[in-house]
Formats: C-alpha cells, sequence, structure tokens
C-alpha cells in the first residue's frame, strides 16, 4: 500500500501488550488518516457509556495519508479520543514533526487502550516499541519532560508530553511537542494523562512507499518556486498568525474581557508588532514547510527570561485580548505558563478570563482565592490561578472542569457568561456581530474552535447584519477542512500560499496511485461530519438543536463598546440560523441527521444506532437536498 | 506603531504606487505587471483607504497592508515607487 507505512499499534496499558497490526487499505482508503480515522475507531470502539477518564477510553494518534511526504506541510499528526470537555469524539492535530516521525518509524496509527498501572512513556526506535518507566518525569512541566527526554534519549527523538493539567485531570489539557506546539483543543492530555502515559518518544529511520515520487517531486517543487514569491509569504514569516490582532480588533471581532466586548483599546500592546519586536528569538518550521510561520519567543517574567514557541493569534485573542494584558511580554508568559502545565491557551486563557469576570460581580471571591486578587490583565493573578487550576487545588478544581462545568457548579447565572459550546471554550473571535462565525461554532463536532470552520469572511462579503444565506457556505467550509484534517497537512498553504484543494487532491493520488476526485473528499469530510454528530448525539441525548444553542451572552448581552456596539443576535435569530443550516445538511428541524441522508452516505450502521436511541432525524418533506453545502459567491464588484 | 507620512500640500500631484495581493484579492486586483502586482497612477497626498475604493478594491477583504518589511493599516498614506502588499484575512492559531 503506498502512501502509508502499512502497520499500526494497539497497546494494552493494563497488561503491557503491544501489538503490531496490519493497516487494513480498505479502512486508510475510506477514512485516510488523523481525523478520519479517529473519528471511525472512536465511534466503533469505545462505548457509549465509557467514561472520558475511565479505562474504557481510547487514546489514538495518527498521522494522515500526505504526513512525512514532499507534499508542502504535510506535518500534521491527530490525537483523539472520548473528550472530557464535551463528553464525545474530539481530535486535536499538532504539527511539529512527531507525524512523519511515527511514519517514518513504520506506523500509521497507534491506539491506547485501558489504564497503566504507573506512569510510563511510549518508547519508539523503529520495530523496538516499549513501555518505559515515567516515575522520574510525573510531575514534570511539559516543557521541562521534553528538554530531559531529549537529553536522555538523543537530540534526535520526537517527544509529546503532558504537564501536571494533564496528569491531575483538568479537562482542556494539551499534548505538547516541539517546546510550544500543542495538540490543544478538547482535553486530549488529561485522557493521555487519566492512562498514565507522560511523553511518547519516536525514532524513526526508515520510509514509506510513494507510488509516482518523480510526479509528486515535480509537482512540489512548482509549487515551491510558486509559493516563494507569493505576496503573503514575507509578512507569515515575519509576523506568523499574530499578524491579524489589529485586524481581528478593526472587525470587532476581537474577544475582549471575556468576550464583553469585541474591541480591545490596548491592542497595540501585544499584536504581532510588539512580539517581533520585543520577544521574537528566531522562527521555527514544521516538517515540509517553507513557511516558518512559528516564532520561538523569550518573555521577560518577574522569574527571569523564559522561552515558548507563539503566541499565536488565538492565544493573543483569548489570554491577551479577553483577560486584558497589556505587555506582549505578559501575554508570552502566561503562553509559556500555560504550555509547561500543559494546558490549552485558549480553553486556558477562556477560562481564566470568565473566572476574572466572576470576581468582578462577586461570584468568586478573596475567601475563595486564599485572599488573592483576579483582576483583569493582572499577570501575577493569572500565574496564581492557572497553577490552582493545574494542581487542582482550592477553586482551580472548580475552574479545572472548563467554563461550562465551573458554571454549573458557581451558578449565579455564570452560565450565561461562560464563553463555549458543547462544553469547549471558543476560539478568539467574538461573533455577536459575526453571524456564520457564530454558526460555525454553534454546529461545530467538538465545540466552539475555529478550524472547524473559519466563516468570519463571509460575513465580511455577504454583511454583518445578514444572516440568511449564510448556512450553506458554512457547511461547504466544514466540508473543506476535513479535507487538510485528513490528509493530515497544514491549511495554511491552502488560505495563504493559494495552494488549492485540487492540487492536494493530484498530491494524493501521485502519493497513493488512487484516482480519489476533490468531490470524493468532500463526501468523506460529510461522512465523518455526520459520524461525529452522531457520536455527540449517543453520548449526550438530543435533540441535537439543544446542543447548538450558543451561551445567552450572544443573544441578550449587547457589545459593550467598540464598532460593534450595541450588537446583538436575538434567538429568533439564532434559531432561524440553525433551521437554514440543518436544511442545508439534510438534517430534520431538531438537528437530527435522517435516515434519506445517512443511507446516502453509506452509514447504514449508524441508522440503526440512531433509531436505537429515537435520535435519527424524521424524514424530510422534499427529501434531502442533493448538494449539502455551497461555495461562497463572490460580491460583484 | 503605526508610521504615516503624512505629504504636504506642496507636494501634491500624482504618484505610481504598486499594489500586490494573492487569493481571491489577487482577481479583484486584476494585475498586470506580474501575476499578483498592478501599478497604479494615483493623486499624491491619498491615504491607502481611499486609493482602494477609488479602484473599487473591496476593504473588507483586506486585514492590512505591508509596507518596507512592517504591517500598516488603511489609512497609511503611500509614497511614490512604493510597493504596497495587500493582505487578505485568514485564520491561524
Amino acid at each position: 500500500m503506498y502512501g502509508f507505512a502499512g502497520q499500526m499499534l494497539r497497546i494494552n496499558l493494563k497488561t503491557g501488550n503491544i501489538s503490531k497490526q496490519i493497516l487494513s487499505e480498505s479502512f486508510a482508503k475510506e477514512w485516510l488518516g488523523a481525523r478520519g480515522m479517529v473519528a471511525k475507531i472512536l465511534y466503533d470502539e469505545v462505548p457509549r457509556d465509557a467514561d472520558p477518564m475511565g479505562p474504557k477510553n481510547k487514546l489514538v494518534i495518527a498521522p494522515g495519508v500526505l504526513t512525512g511526504t514532499f507534499v508542502g506541510a504535510g506535518s500534521k499528526c491527530g490525537f483523539g479520543a472520548i473528550s472530557p470537555a464535551t463528553n464525545s469524539h474530539a481530535d486535536s492535530s499538532v504539527g511539529g514533526h512527531i507525524g512523519p516521525e511515527l511514519k517514518f518509524a513504520g506506523y500509521d496509527l497507534i491506539i491506547f487502550d485501558d489504564i497503566s498501572p504507573e506512569p510510563v512513556f511510549l518508547f519508539i526506535e523503529d520495530d523496538k516499541v516499549e513501555l518505559r518507566s515515567a516515575k522520574h518525569l510525573w510531575g514534570k512541566g511539559s516543557i521541562d519532560t521534553e528538554k530531559q527526554l531529549k537529553e536522555e534519549l538523543g537530540e534526535d527523538f520526537e517527544i509529546a508530553t503532558i504537564g501536571p493539567a494533564g496528569e491531575n485531570g483538568v479537562v482542556f489539557a494539551c499534548i505538547t511537542h516541539d517546546f510550544g506546539r500543542n495538540a490543544g483543543r478538547c482535553g486530549v492530555g488529561a485522557v493521555m494523562g487519566s492512562k498514565k502515559i507522560k511523553a511518547i518518544a519516536i525514532k524513526g529511520t526508515k520510509s514509506f512507499p510513494i507510488y509516482d515520487l518523480k510526479s509528486l517531486t515535480k509537482q512540489t517543487e512548482a509549487i515551491i518556486q510558486r509559493t516563494k514569491p507569493h505576496p503573503n509569504m514575507a509578512p507569515w514569516q515575519k509576523y506568523g498568525t499574530a499578524l491579524f490582532v489589529g485586524w481581528s480588533n478593526d472587525q470587532a471581532s476581537f474577544p475582549t474581557r471575556n468576550f464583553q466586548s469585541s474591541y480591545y483599546d490596548q491592542w497595540q500592546t501585544i499584536d504581532g508588532e510588539r512580539l517581533v519586536e520585543e520577544c521574537r528569538v528566531i522562527d521555527k518550521a514544521c516538517f515540509g514547510c517553507w513557511m516558518n510561520c512559528g516564532k520561538y519567543s523569550r518573555a521577560k517574567t518577574r522569574h527571569g527570561d523564559v522561552y515558548i514557541e507563539g503566541p499565536e493569534y488565538e492565544t493573543i485573542a483569548l489570554i491577551g485580548g479577553s483577560c486584558a494584558m497589556t505587555s506582549i511580554h505578559d501575554v508570552t508568559f502566561a503562553n509559556y505558563l500555560c504550555d509547561n502545565l500543559g494546558m490549552d491557551t485558549e480553553s486556558g486563557g477562556s477560562v481564566v478570563a470568565f473566572a476574572m469576570e466572576c470576581y468582578e460581580k462577586g461570584i468568586i471571591t478573596k475567601d475563595d482565592l486564599d485572599g488573592h486578587e483576579l483582576r483583569w490583565g493582572n499577570i501575577d493573578d493569572f500565574e496564581f490561578i492557572i497553577n490552582k487550576i493545574a494542581y487542582q487545588q482550592g477553586i482551580g478544581k472548580v475552574l479545572a472542569k472548563g467554563t461550562k462545568g465551573a458554571a454549573e457548579i458557581l451558578g449565579k447565572d455564570s452560565i450565561k457568561f461562560a464563553m463555549q459550546q458543547k462544553g469547549l471554550e471558543s476560539s478568539g473571535y467574538e461573533s455577536r456581530w459575526a453571524p456564520s462565525m457564530l454558526l460555525s461554532f454553534m454546529t461545530s463536532d467538538i465545540g466552539a474552535h475555529h478550524n472547524r470552520s473559519w466563516s468570519i469572511t463571509v460575513d465580511l462579503e455577504l454583511g454583518r447584519d445578514e444572516i440568511k444565506g449564510k448556512a450553506p457556505v458554512v457547511v461547504y467550509l466544514q466540508h473543506i477542512r476535513p479535507i487538510y484534517d485528513t490528509l493530515s497537512i497544514c491549511r495554511l498553504f491552502w488560505g495563504e500560499l493559494d495552494v488549492m484543494p485540487e492540487e492536494y487532491v493530484e498530491s494524493l493520488n501521485y502519493v497513493t496511485g488512487w484516482h480519489t476526485t476533490e468531490d470524493e473528499l468532500l463526501k468523506t469530510s460529510e461522512k465523518i461530519w455526520n459520524l461525529t454528530r452522531a457520536h455527540f448525539l449517543k453520548r449526550n441525548g438530543g435533540p441535537g438543536r439543544i446542543h447548538d444553542i450558543p451561551p445567552a451572552r450572544y443573544y441578550e448581552e449587547p457589545i459593550l463598546d467598540g464598532p460593534a456596539k450595541g450588537k446583538v443576535l436575538s434567538l429568533e435569530k439564532i434559531n432561524a440560523m440553525l433551521d437554514e443550516y440543518y436544511e442545508a445538511r439534510g438534517w430534520d428541524k431538531n438537528g437530527n441527521p435522517t435516515e434519506e441522508l445517512l443511507l446516502d452516505l453509506g452509514m447504514k450502521a449508524v441508522v440503526d444506532d440512531l433509531k436505537e436511541i429515537n435520535l435519527l432525524g424524521k424524514p424530510l418533506p422534499d427529501g434531502i437536498p442533493k448538494v449539502r453545502g455551497q461555495k461562497l459567491k463572490p460580491k460583484a464588484m | 506603531m503605526i508610521c504615516n507620512s503624512v505629504l504636504t500640500a506642496k507636494n501634491k500631484g500624482t504618484m505610481t504606487v504598486y499594489l500586490k495581493s494573492g487569493g481571491k484579492l489577487r482577481e479583484k486586483l486584476k494585475p498586470d505587471v506580474d501575476q499578483y502586482t498592478r501599478k497604479i497612477e494615483v493623486e499624491e497626498g491619498l491615504s491607502l483607504r481611499e486609493i482602494l475604493n477609488q479602484f473599487e478594491i473591496p476593504v473588507e477583504l483586506i486585514a492590512f497592508a505591508f509596507v518596507d518589511g512592517r504591517l500598516e493599516r488603511l489609512d497609511y498614506f503611500p509614497e511614490d515607487g512604493q510597493v504596497i502588499t495587500l493582505q487578505p484575512p485568514v485564520s491561524g492559531g
């Protein structure tokens, strides 16, 4: 089989049994890798009643079919599990080098089952695969652990680790790799910690077969030559994602003080310009990438200098804007704290911002904080509370459940400003004046994550106040994204450098020898989307619509200030957007997938599952749409 | 830091500016120098926003400009001969 290493590992952590199995070609062709494989494995293998932190949950590591190839930025690796934050399917990807390294060692997939009696790390050096004791690493920070393992094993091992937050079950704990790149979302690090896996260390020296290496090389060389002079290359190389802080603020979409506002008057203290001038040490790139958008940075702190890759836009938005920081050094330091403690900076920033608002409103008091304060923009307060969360101490034990879980304990209407969807904290775009962006967050299968569909430009093109006509475009974007997530390549080459989906289809066929079309990949995306929707319904009940309604802040509280002052969506408009969205998807009015749709996608088993729990969508009077999803038609000039 | 060079009235005349962009914005820009670049003649003293409006290039599709290795906003005042890279918004993080 071309494009794959051809083997997978099944590891039972309780018994220590490690089994090498042949990767089935039909499975690989159907699900491609990363997000696709993760979705199928979790759906089929994790019992419906399995506790996300218990022995029956699985941790899946899956690069994709283009990972480790010559295809530009084929660096990604998926980490998946039932999320303790959302109680459903979760996949989170990381760039860097660990995905390619796993394939070079000879494996396309690792599935961890059960719980180890003692802390362990997985050691892989080509054919040698062992669970080794991690007692000496347990309790250490993610960055510190990566450094120590590289010292112990050798610089050429690629390492992924968890920090104390993952060990202690913080529901937004992440998996960290390459000194600051993270599989950040949905608490995959907490699941890794619950299984007592501290780290994964991989060294691979093999290769895997490519069907038409000559054509692939020629295509990639042409893309390199074409993209090097691309106008977007220089600004991205200089600033990375941080360059969008000013734009997001201009557009009144920059979350400020826990999304109370969408405009931050101190944005120039924390933007890309400040990052590059004050903190950037060197640029970093993932495997196979010539854009180098990663910024390895130094922050000056009261403890001395610390080093970390970042902060990226999302971190600046959710720690910088949402916690109202006024120094890029403070944001970078907070980024370092989250990474070393092993927490997602997006959820971590959001949870602290939520706690700061609770403190402002008197819901959390000094008594809850050992006499400490929790003031907007105060880095010492941020450091205090983020440590409490990582070690589940005092109020940290409440906040470690994420904003939704914490609000359910704290009460006093705090759920209205717990800025999450389905239990996952929102990415860094305030959306009361960006309805399609909000719809993307509302309907995302894993919760409010921007990478599932980034549609704010749809709002810019079709009108910020308009709600009609946006849902089919959101569906289309939700189908484009999984192409990148299953092939396991960085989407920035598409968005930034005009490397188009059809070029990746060509690459895929050079790599595999298949004759796949873009339409087939879009259909795979739709299958994945419906599979994870069904999985969510199976584990969390229904109807689907109740999980898609956003926090009340979006429809009850007008934006406080800035260009979007006074903007707010009504619940009626939100439901109207959902109506349009469900129709575009072929789901019923309740937001449940219909039998006709699932059969059209070849998912008979899912029909049976949803029937069993009475959550199969009612037949649509006019049948399902033939085409689900629609490209944005550019506004006429 | 925003760095604008506001021209005084005595400098007013026409100037040449090169606008560059990729992606969807490139279609709107209608490049004529190379695949990414369009050469335009405009009155001196206009802000980038005014220039883009004059040439019917949709400002809502532009996140910022990149000029001489720096980020600039749409209220930037271009100078004769400058190459202005227009950056569309893209998600990331």
